[in-house]
């Protein structure tokens, strides 16, 4: 076939365009929708969710994991174009990780060295992290599937970073179940479920994000 | 690079701009317009597969420009977006194609310079690819792209409204890219 010849074909196709955000918003709502639905069926909500919220430790534990969330949304939009980089669009999701580091640093400093593998530990760190995993699956595929009608120039590193963004969404849900609020607990064990699933996301983005 | 020094870095934009708002002759302008540019660059990178093979690429990067068209904002410049997705395309299609040619064709190139030349403009895997599709479907691509049909005449030929030929185009082109990823992997 000449290219001419392609040329025509093509123009005489109007289909229309929808862009990437808005196949994203709906399926990112209704995802997250169905992991706030599936936490309280499967965990149960805490007793004290609407007092935790004004409270500041579990406040500071959901508002860091939705700022994570947003800053890998934005990141995961702008890799999703031909042409878009990271570069200089890291910063947020740089500092919000030194952030969690600061916070860390923090709860170690204030803890006896005695009680911190207690405080690491809680009582309940299996279902954090599974249960994070678990409820990343959504907004995960939601993201994938969006950013499929992309065009990224990276597909692993734009999969890592829909992994990162889906799962900091569910550690966020996951705040309306678990109480152990110390930053010694969650960072970590938030932290490793998130790692888990940006490694498997990108793994998967490799193949899925091709175009 | 140098590609592209001729034409005017505003002149593309505006005929993208206007294909999107449903100017199809606009449209084909930009696609005629780009394809130059996108040609050079192909060729810079890998003159050695031959030309049915750079001209090959060349219509996977219209193709993919035109699948995913949505991606570019209109409020950026268009060049840098032509240029990364020609980048992506030429780099999948040469890792591809490198791991698919291996022989050592410099010692036949005397054997090899009998054959008639192909046609620079004439690419000998979408041929194939539409080969693949199912009859209607073909039927389609073949109708407005080889014997410069309209969509209208093309529906009347096959007795489909304008929509569904539309449809089918669209699914088609979706389709070639998804054929042609596959058969280079």
């Amino acid at each position: 076939m000449k290219t001419d010849d392609l040329i025509r074909a093509l123009a005489a196709d109007p289909s229309p365009q929808v862009p990437v955000t808005h196949r994203l918003w709906r399926r990112l709502a209704l995802s997250l929708a169905a992991s706030v639905a599936l936490l309280g069926l499967a965990f149960g909500y805490r007793a004290d969710l609407g007092a935790a919220l004004l409270t500041p430790a579990p406040a500071l534990r959901l508002a860091l994991a939705l700022a994570i969330f947003g800053a890998g949304l934005r990141i995961s939009l702008d890799l999703a174009r031909p042409g878009g980089t990271v570069r200089g669009r890291s910063w947020p999701l740089l500092s919000l990780a030194g952030g969690a580091g600061l916070l860390v640093a923090w709860a170690l400093a204030v803890t006896p060295p005695s009680d911190w593998s207690a405080a690491v530990l809680g009582s309940t760190p299996a279902a954090c992290l599974f249960g994070i995993v678990a409820l990343s699956i959504l907004p995960v595929a939601a993201l994938l599937l969006a950013l499929r009608h992309g065009a990224t120039g990276n597909p692993s590193r734009l999969g890592a970073m829909a992994g990162l963004t889906g799962s900091a969404a569910a550690a966020a849900v996951y705040v309306l179940h678990c109480t152990e609020d110390s930053p010694l607990f969650y960072i970590v064990w938030s932290g490793l479920a998130m790692a888990l699933v940006t490694a498997a996301s990108a793994r998967i983005g490799a193949r899925l994000l091709r175009w | 690079m140098t590609v592209g020094m001729t034409d005017k870095d505003d002149d593309w934009a505006p005929l993208l701009k206007a294909g999107m708002g449903g100017d199809p002759q606009a449209y084909a302008a930009f696609l005629r317009k780009v394809t130059p540019v996108i040609r050079g660059i192909v060729l810079s990178r890998g003159r050695n597969l031959g030309d049915a093979a750079c001209e090959d690429v060349v219509q996977e990067v219209l193709l993919a420009i035109h699948l995913k068209r949505h991606t570019w904002d209109i409020s950026s410049p268009l060049r840098p977006w032509v240029y990364a997705i020609t980048r992506y395309k030429v780099v999948d299609a040469f890792r591809a194609r490198g791991r698919r040619i291996d022989l050592p064709i410099d010692s036949f190139t005397d054997d090899l310079a009998a054959d008639p030349a192909p046609d620079p403009m004439q690419a000998a895997d979408m041929h194939k690819m539409i080969g693949l599709l199912d009859g209607r479907s073909a039927e389609v691509v073949r109708r407005i792209g080889l014997e410069g049909y309209t969509v209208a005449e093309t529906g009347k030929h096959l007795s489909m409204t304008e929509g569904a030929v539309r449809v089918a185009l669209h699914r088609t082109f979706k389709r070639l890219s998804a054929l042609r990823a596959r058969h280079l992997e």
